[in-house]
């Protein structure tokens, strides 16, 4: 009932508009409207005296009234359902049932700017999503739930446990070089930030677009091209994401108050596997101490050591003099669970509440959303509250004023996530042995913290005198007192007054805001790891949108003409004060910058950009079949130099219906559409003026280095180009439905920030260069293959193919660097190379024999290795897409969503330092000699190594010790087997639902109430990776594009239910 | 009454539309002007790395790993240089470059000296550790992204030539902000004159000639006197200015490094004055009654590793306020102890061997109390017949912890002698360029692996001075 509602609301607006002349009538007629499939009123449907301006709608209820003439014909209409003509004659009372219209084809759609069209008039693809669908398992950020419903969209998500992490989106792959395409999100007409302020490694606090409350959303229109999206210019250039959010209804008074409640219990999935038969240490015999007592050692945080077959040893809680086991020997034991063991069970509590209502000239909708969440990993939460209302007034017939106010709130203390980093590095170093139940209570009563990572006991006492953890801190510190916490105060909204000139022209005028306040503070205790410390940032970011648009809708005879004249200044204003302090705290606990030890860092930013834009577009119609669309827009960026930075760019699309014309039995629609556009890019302000670096002062002495960025005052705009053709066809009174796109882009002359060879004396500079190239395919199908009274199936399935090449670099230069990281002194790439696929993965290979392709092997038979500059091949996927399934059989529905990926790459370093650390299954295996390949070369134990010796040209067979294989080579300066390969199917939501009949709600105060089980990323169906990796959540932060993987966040999995009630 | 309506809406919004507020582009976060003497503090500031670093020490068998031994097994591998480029010398490029530095932090003369001066010694410790390297074209920023490799042959006759033209533009008059002589020209011509003549000295294999002929310019220049010469990079005792040792020991806790056998058995046997503060006793050894014992740990070990059992390097070296000699009078001794030898220069090379120790020992310890002693011990004292080991030998102990300029040293003369080969692996005889040479840079980087290598990059190819 929703989706008919939201419809019905906007049929309702639509006509709203049409009325403003009454025939001469002589009577009236009245009655009720409801839908034939399941008897409940329609709200907002069109009744309309054919050929004439006399037309009302119906009210809540789907009760009407008119005043006709006995002649008159009488139209129903209402999109998704089949508009019905009914001769008045004597009849007084029209009680009538309205059928579905499965995918109805008069489908109005929200382009670009708010300006609503009739779908079938669109030249460029844009796909809808129903709010209902993208929150049936109350999904909390808009960007997450978008993944695998939208062709060409790729979503690349992070785990559950970040609580509100980072959620990637790029449309039709790569568009720029640097990476940073990520759509522009637009709430209601007003632009609002997505910007993200995680880094690679710590707290993942997400993407500022989860501020949306999702239950507020109506629906999600994905602009992919920049035909689509060419009226939003420079920000549109990455398409865009439409989101139109539930409003109140004017007409009859009327209020309807809705609730609903999830709770979803949160677990731990997909933990990487591990070896149980050896500890901790580095080599297979104990150490031990003056008395002779073996020990463990603790200041080892490799898995090398020796077998767990239950020897008494001194474990490291008894060398604390506080422990109940001080001085005592313990059972070396495995505990297999020990890293699971670390995660709580999370949960997630959501209630919402909305209140909607209006009358003859208001309409007002208000909702209040609160969000609990305690994450898997201890001492982790989110909260939030989105607080929205939005209304509209008719001052007077032909004026509106309108406005719309979202508030978010976030408080959140997160996990952090990234290399070694938060409590991930358990995978990557850590010993099997431990008990992580013992270390759950990481504080002594005397205050002194437990830890498992310390200096050896001393030779001559065989105490530990030094109790600072060397490595590693106890997780549960690490969780406990080295916290994160950040809180965003948000308000994004707009004001706007529109004036209906005549029946024809309307105005209208919109100041729009964005306007949010980020806190960022981390503590690091005494007692641990490095020095205390405490770092606190405020990030303020203010943009306004000042907006003014002139529509003109005109039709004569076979022609129908669309113009819109508009104008935009876009001003932001974002800053930031974060400090942090230098050289310890001094005191515990006091977290302050006063407590600095030394003088503490500063930082203090503001940017000012400013882009002044006007646009027109022509849109004309011909006999409803023909359409074609023109659009030009300038924009003035301040951010380019004062001589160039005007530009303009057009965009033309055009579309025929040809069912129009062709009259096919099966195909009851069919379209045929094209467009090309042009979208301009500048690049962030301060880029083309010089200015020096600043370094903490020496003794007094003030220092300021050449930056290592080299400005360039000659930048230029740069320009894409995109051609797009497609086609739409509906079979079967649309029981099927096919929509095709093929599109080309060309990125000219992108601004891109290219890596130089340091020797130039600068690290990178911004330049126009480079083309990169995009060809891809999207397909969508709908349908709807059983359809009985009793029992319905909706599918809906897309793909999409995309290829970004890059054919040119610069004159002398053809790799461009995107990113690169270090670990053990070996660098990796994400690299492209000019004629090639965009973004390659680089690093050591295997060398390998020319003619044969074996490994060569060096005289220790250890395998030899490449420079770090082997071209692993693009990081992108093949294809993507997703499958929504949704079932009805009487009152229960089922939903389940599906996504998937073929191809695309990354490296794992969480599995390479698993391996390298002795704790991954791969590094205790049985050999072919059925032996440990840990045990002794002379006990058939070690490494099988198969290859060409390097220096004697001859094949060689070998066996080569464990740990120095995995130590120091394969999981240390070989990436070739870290690569991993991205492909997936996985069950990302799952819901069953059940509506209470009508009989049961006549005794009770609502109209309706439905209860679901609701289960979100139940199940990876397939992967290509190995366990312990989710390809699909690889989404490292700031990272624009996701090609290393580094100690993420473990999986989740969430198993609810969700309670919505109509009042 | 409509258009004028909608013509007033139109205009306003579009009312100059191309002018946006005149400082709207100019970023207010960093300064737009830099003086000289900045940019020069700025690049003295990166002189402690030449020294502060593991893989030096490792190449010049200082130091050996009792944790995660990687480094130290001198695996395959480039190693960036770019940092030198985009750091200290393009601020120097840019002093050295500058029309407009004014007179206020000392003489613009005396400014560009120094910036001259220190481009040519950082120069000069890049082109020793990676053979050829941009320098002509390199530093151009815009003009040229794609830098030529010069050879090492020409890049040292330009160091030389810069070092002198630097030295001839001194004017009398000190600058400000000067971090390393506080603004004392004469210290800077010595400290140039002084690398000169260590650079004439590089040249003993390959052109012993030219070698004699710039280290007689080099002394008649004026090189360094007295310790006070020093060229000193000074830490501070705050966590902005600290030492790289102190961050790695102090702040994260890391015993990672001992002493090698090769530096105890050196010192050990004629009770080294210096060993003390190079390195503490092994802490097994200790007991309530005794200090302890030096013990060296064998360099490239991977079994077995202790931290309990060997002498882990001395609180003095990882001191957070640690004074890291780059440039030293004593190594200028022992230049000329070498030199006399060499038939370079007249002199007695036993006095410069025996000052060019105790000014040693004068720098690491703070005195030279019972240095003669010390000097007359056999295999200390100057034996003439041994003379080029028993130099390199002592010059060796006293470059403790400046790793890079040790292994320079043992590349040109062969000593020590006694080293380890880890694993089978021979000491690298230079640095890997780095791989992003071979993305950013590739045609001159082929070229210059074609040119010297025969196509790949290769750290056991000689550098030129190295014969």
């Amino acid at each position: 009932m929703l989706m008919s509602k939201k419809i019905a609301f906007i049929a309702f607006f639509m006509s709203f508009l049409q009325i403003s002349m009454l025939h001469a009538q002589d009577r009236t007629i009245s009655g009720t409207v409801t839908s034939a499939a399941d008897g409940m009123p329609l709200p907002g449907v069109n009744v309309v005296v054919k050929d004439s301006n006399n037309g009302t709608v119906t009210d809540f209820d789907g009760n009407f009234s008119l005043t006709v003439n006995e002649t008159d014909v009488v139209v129903f209409s209402m999109m998704g359902f089949t508009t019905q003509e009914i001769s008045v004659g004597t009849r007084t009372n029209f009680d009538i049932q309205m059928d579905a219209d499965y995918q109805s084809l008069d489908e109005v759609v929200v382009t670009a700017l708010g300006i609503t069209r009739d779908k079938k008039s669109l030249g460029y693809a844009t796909q809808e999503v129903d709010g209902d669908d993208l929150t049936f398992t109350n999904e909390q950020n808009v960007i997450g739930s978008l993944a695998g419903r939208v062709a060409g969209v790729q979503v690349v998500g992070s785990s559950g446990a970040s609580m509100g992490g980072t959620q990637k989106i790029k449309i039709r792959g790569v568009n720029s070089i640097g990476g940073g395409d990520q759509p522009l999100i637009v709430v209601d007409g007003t632009p609002i930030s997505n910007a993200n302020f995680a880094g690679s490694a710590g707290p993942d606090l997400g993407n500022l677009g989860q501020d949306v409350n999702p239950s507020d959303i109506e629906s999600v229109n994905v602009l992919k091209g920049p035909a689509a999206s060419a009226l939003y210019g420079i920000r549109g250039q990455y398409g865009v994401i439409m989101i139109t959010t539930k409003k109140g209804k004017k007409g009859v008074k009327d209020i309807d108050v809705q609730w609903n409640s999830s709770f979803t219990i949160d677990k731990v999935t997909n933990l990487m596997p591990t070896q149980n038969l050896y500890g901790g240490g580095s080599s297979q015999t104990f150490r031990t101490l003056p008395n002779g007592d073996p020990y463990v050692d603790i200041l080892v945080d490799e898995s090398w050591g020796p077998k767990m077959d239950g020897t008494l040893v001194r474990q490291v809680f008894s060398f604390y003099p506080q422990d109940p086991t001080y001085g005592q020997l313990t059972p070396f034991s495995p505990h297999p669970d020990n890293i699971k063991d670390y995660y709580e069970t999370g949960y997630n509590l959501n209630n919402g509440v909305t209140v909607t209502g209006g009358n003859e000239n208001t309409a007002i909708r208000v909702s209040l959303n609160d969000t609990r969440i305690e994450g898997i990993e201890p001492n982790t939460f989110l909260n939030r509250n989105n607080f929205g209302v939005n209304a509209s007034l008719d001052i007077q017939d032909n004026l509106t004023v309108s406005t719309n106010f979202n508030y978010a709130t976030n408080s959140a203390r997160r996990p952090s996530q990234g290399s070694e980093v938060g409590a991930n590095y358990l995978i990557q170093w850590f010993q099997r042995n431990l008990d992580m139940n013992r270390l759950r209570d990481y504080q002594y009563d005397d205050g002194t913290f437990l830890h498992w990572n310390l200096r050896r006991p001393s030779t001559a006492t065989g105490e530990v005198t030094n109790f600072n953890p060397v490595y590693w801190n106890n997780p549960f510190f690490e969780a406990y007192e080295n916290t994160t916490e950040d809180r965003r105060d948000r308000f994004f909204g707009d004001l706007g007054l529109s004036w209906d000139v005549t029946e024809h022209l309307e105005l209208s005028a919109f100041v729009r805001s964005d306007t949010y306040t980020q806190n960022i503070e981390s503590h690091r205790a005494f007692g641990g790891k490095g020095l205390p410390g405490y770092s606190i940032g405020k990030y303020q970011n203010r943009e306004m949108n000042y907006e003014f648009l002139a529509s003109y809708n005109n039709s004569w005879d076979e022609f129908s003409l669309s113009a819109n004249l508009g104008g935009n200044i876009w001003d932001r204003r974002y800053s930031y004060l974060s400090q942090a302090t230098v050289g310890g705290l001094s005191s515990p606990g006091y977290y302050n910058i006063d407590a600095s030890i030394d003088r503490p860092s500063v930082s203090d930013y503001l940017l000012r950009k400013q882009v002044r834009s006007a646009f027109g577009m022509v849109s004309l119609g011909y006999q409803d079949t023909y359409f074609i669309d023109a659009s030009l827009r300038n924009d003035i960026s301040s951010a380019l130099p004062e001589d160039n930075n005007s530009y303009w760019y057009p965009s033309v699309s055009g579309s025929v219906v040809f069912s129009e014309f062709l009259n096919l039995n099966a195909l009851n629609f069919g379209k045929v559409r094209a467009s090309y556009a042009q979208a301009g890019s500048d690049l962030s302000p301060y880029t083309t003026t010089m200015t020096y670096g600043v370094g903490a002062v020496y003794n007094g002495i003030t220092h300021l280095a050449v930056p290592n960025s080299l400005y360039n005052p000659n930048i230029e705009p740069s320009f894409a180009h995109s051609y797009e053709a497609g086609i739409d066809l509906r079979f079967f009174n649309n029981r099927l439905g096919i929509d095709f796109t093929y599109y080309e882009q060309q990125n000219k002359n992108q601004i891109i920030s290219l890596d130089l060879s340091g020797t130039s004396g600068y690290s990178y500079t911004n330049i126009n260069a480079g083309l990169i190239e995009n060809k891809g395919i999207e397909l969508a199908l709908t349908g709807r293959p059983i359809e009985t009274d009793n029992f319905s199936w909706d599918m809906n399935f897309n793909i999409n193919h995309n290829k970004s090449m890059v054919v040119e670099l610069h004159p002398d230069i053809n790799v461009y660097t995107h990113g690169s990281t270090t670990y053990s002194s070996v660098t990796t790439y994400l690299n492209s190379y000019e004629g090639e696929a965009f973004g390659s993965l680089v690093g050591p290979a295997y060398q390998r024999d020319e003619a044969t392709g074996q490994i060569l092997l060096d005289d220790n038979n250890m395998p030899m290795y490449t420079e770090s500059n082997h071209n692993f091949g693009s990081v992108l996927p093949d294809f993507n897409g997703g499958f929504l399934n949704s079932f009805r059989y009487k009152n229960f529905d089922l939903s389940a969503m599906i996504d998937f990926q073929g191809g695309g790459q990354f490296f794992s370093r969480s599995q390479m330092l698993a391996v390298r650390t002795g704790q991954h299954p791969i590094s205790a295996a049985i050999n072919e000699n059925g032996v440990n390949i840990r045990e002794p070369l002379e006990a058939g134990g070690g490494v099988k190594v198969e290859g060409i010796s390097a220096s004697t040209g001859e094949p060689v067979t070998a066996f080569v010790d464990a740990k120095t294989y995995y130590n120091n080579y394969v999981g240390r300066r070989i990436y070739e087997d870290w690569v991993i390969d991205a492909s997936y199917v996985k069950l990302r939501e799952v819901r069953l639902g059940y509506t209470f009949g009508e009989n049961i709600m006549q005794n009770l105060p609502f109209q309706s109430i439905n209860l679901a089980f609701i289960a979100r990323n139940p199940l990876m169906i397939w992967q290509e990776a190995p366990d312990g990796i989710d390809p699909s959540e690889v989404s490292t932060g700031s990272q624009s594009i996701s090609w290393y993987e580094s100690g993420q966040l473990n999986s989740v999995k969430s198993y609810g239910i969700n309670l919505n009630i109509i009042f | 009454m409509r258009k004028i309506f909608l013509l007033t809406l139109i205009s306003s919004l579009f009312w100059s539309c191309d002018n946006f507020e005149e400082d709207i582009n100019v970023n207010p976060n960093l300064p737009t002007e830099a003086s000289g003497m900045q940019l020069v503090a700025n690049a003295q500031l990166a002189l402690s790395d030449l020294s502060a670093s593991t893989r030096g020490n490792f190449l010049a068998q200082y130091l050996a790993e009792t944790q995660y031994v990687g480094i130290s097994l001198y695996p395959e591998g480039g190693v960036s240089f770019y940092g030198w480029y985009q750091g200290p010398l393009m601020n120097l490029q840019a002093v050295i470059d500058a029309e407009d530095l004014e007179g206020s932090e000392g003489p613009v003369a005396n400014q560009k000296a120094i910036a001259k001066i220190l481009k040519g010694y950082i120069f000069w410790n890049i082109t020793d550790r990676w053979g050829d390297v941009p320098y002509s074209e390199a530093l151009k920023g815009s003009e040229n992204f794609t830098p030529a490799y010069d050879t090492q042959e020409s890049i040292y006759d330009n160091i030389f030539a810069l070092l002198k033209e630097a030295e001839s533009e001194i004017v009398s008059g000190s600058v400000s902000s000067d971090i390393i002589y506080n603004g004392d020209m004469a210290k800077w011509k010595k400290f140039s004159a002084t690398v000169r003549s260590l650079m004439a000295l590089r040249l003993s294999e390959v052109d012993p000639q030219r070698g004699e002929q710039e280290f007689n310019d080099a002394l008649s220049a004026g090189i360094m006197e007295s310790n006070d010469d020093n060229m000193i990079f000074r830490h501070l005792a705050e966590a902005n200015h600290q030492s790289y040792w102190y961050g790695q020991v102090v702040d994260q806790n890391r015993e990672w490094w001992a002493l090698t056998t090769h530096l105890v058995d050196e010192m050990l046997p004629f009770e080294d004055p210096r060993l003390p503060v190079y390195g503490s006793p092994a802490r097994a050894t200790v007991t309530e009654d005794y200090d302890g014992d030096y013990v060296g740990m064998q360099f490239g070990d991977t079994e077995n590793l202790s931290t309990e059992a060997y002498s882990l390097i001395g609180p003095a070296i990882y001191a957070q306020d640690l004074e890291i000699h780059l440039v030293t009078y004593a190594q200028a001794l022992f230049a000329q102890a070498e030199a006399v030898e060499r038939g370079w220069i007249s002199g007695d090379a036993q006095s410069y061997y025996n000052a060019a120790i105790e000014n040693s020992i004068l720098q690491w310890t703070g005195t030279t109390e019972d240095v003669e002693e010390f000097l007359n011990q056999p295999g200390v004292a100057y034996d003439s017949s041994n003379w080029l080991e028993q130099i390199s030998n002592q010059r060796w102990v006293h470059l403790y912890m400046h790793g890079y300029e040790a292994w320079a040293e043992w590349r040109r003369t062969g000593y020590p002698s006694e080293r380890t080969h880890p694993q089978g692996a021979e000491i690298p005889l230079r640095l890997q360029y780095p791989d992003n040479e071979g993305f950013n840079n590739t045609a001159s980087y082929e070229e210059a692996l074609e040119r010297q290598f025969g196509g790949t990059d290769n750290m056991y190819a000689p550098v030129w001075w190295d014969k």
